[in-house]
């Protein structure tokens, strides 16, 4: 996909469907992180559309959260596989691969070698968006590998942990004791630590967190794309809480993934030197295009 | 029956505040008009979770969203 590729000849529009009009004139396609992103969404139309995930569900926010702060929606691939997630992913109008269980990771190793050699000229951002049991449990060893192999994309876990989608199974992000439906004595192992394991497997820089402070949270997911880019392969390890499962009311979501932050979600950023100087770089230039385009607006205003 | 959130518009476009529409998990559904300065909702999406009632009236204390009975279309 590419800019040129979704937006269609001006003559033929009134023959599309509207909604997908819509979403090429008000959509972030194309536009800034200040016209489109996360800090005015609500006010253009969003990339994930009606979405079947429950009422108050944390990960579907923090879906429509990653969408929204994509750099170049346009260019981007998102993999997924079985689970809660992929309801709302495969929603949304970025391309999307329905990975077979928990095969996301080898098959974005594969998709993005293909597009740095089909596409040398342009930058394509393979994500993969997976749950805790796709990408911890049944896909561990492709995760792990991949990773080994210094693979260049970004993995997002979103741990509810518990295996939502099929009636409350212990995972492996599980915590200690935790007492579900098909575990009623309680978790008997430890939670696995992921990102202590992501950096023992190579990756340039991860993250855990609890997505409470939606700039913050946006900044990271970011980040994450802009050094899979150059460096290699980065994790984002987010709580999502399942509110069904584990018997949140909807109302107390957002306190939950509040109080998570304090105890198991605390905010942990690790990067290496390359990916810093990455970061540096990247956000430099950013703040520079946006200071030029507030000065250019201000200019014409007067 | 169910209930969605409905926001009080007179009293939401007293402040310079987008933040029910940062967090809501429905995309396209807590949607805010710059004209009007105020936040509203589209109730054929809404699924009536209440977030939006704890980001208003628990975190910034303005109580300006509240869950009613949806209102059926035909008579």
């Amino acid at each position: 996909m590419s800019l040129k590729y979704i937006t269609p000849a001006e003559r033929f529009k009134r023959y599309l469907p509207k909604d997908y009009v819509e979403l090429v004139d008000y959509g972030p396609f194309g536009k800034t992180q200040d016209e489109a992103g996360p800090g005015n969404m609500g006010q253009f139309k969003e990339l994930v559309e009606e979405h079947p995930m429950c009422s108050g569900c944390w990960m579907a926010y923090y879906i429509r959260l990653i969408f929204a702060s994509l750099p170049c929606p346009e260019e981007t691939v998102t993999l997924g596989t079985a689970g809660c997630g992929r309801l709302a992913i495969s929603q949304a109008a970025v391309p999307f691969i329905y990975g077979n269980y928990g095969d996301q990771n080898a098959m974005a190793s594969g998709l993005s070698r293909a597009f740095r050699i089909r596409f040398p000229d342009k930058t394509k951002d393979v994500i993969t968006i997976a749950g805790d049991g796709g990408t911890m449990d049944i896909g561990f060893s492709m995760t792990m590998h991949s990773w080994i192999r210094g693979e260049k994309f970004t993995t997002i876990m979103l741990d509810n942990e518990v295996y939502g989608n099929t009636g409350g199974q212990e995972s492996g992000m599980s915590p200690k004791g935790a007492i579900l439906k098909m575990a009623p004595l309680g978790k008997q192992g430890e939670k696995m630590p992921a990102t202590a394991l992501a950096q023992a497997a190579g990756c340039v820089y991860t993250v855990r967190m609890s997505p409470t402070n939606i700039k913050k949270a946006a900044k990271i997911i970011r980040r994450a794309i802009f050094v899979a880019r150059e460096v290699g392969p980065t994790f984002i390890h987010a709580y999502t809480s399942c509110n069904i499962e584990y018997s949140i009311p909807t109302e107390d979501v957002f306190a939950d993934a509040k109080e998570k932050e304090k105890t198991r979600f605390q905010f942990e950023e690790y990067m290496t030197d390359a990916a810093k100087e990455v970061i540096e770089r990247v956000e430099a230039e950013e703040k520079a295009a946006s200071k030029a385009r507030k000065a250019a607006s201000k200019a014409e205003a007067v | 029956m169910y209930y969605v959130a409905k926001v009080n518009s007179d009293m939401c476009a007293e402040y310079k505040c987008n933040t029910c529409t940062l967090y809501c998990p429905e995309a396209n559904t807590l949607m805010f008009d710059k004209k009007g300065n105020t936040s509203w909702v589209d109730e054929d999406r809404c699924k009536g979770c209440a977030l939006c009632v704890y980001v208003c009236t628990d975190m910034l204390d303005r109580n300006c969203i509240t869950m009613e009975m949806v209102s059926g279309k035909e008579d």
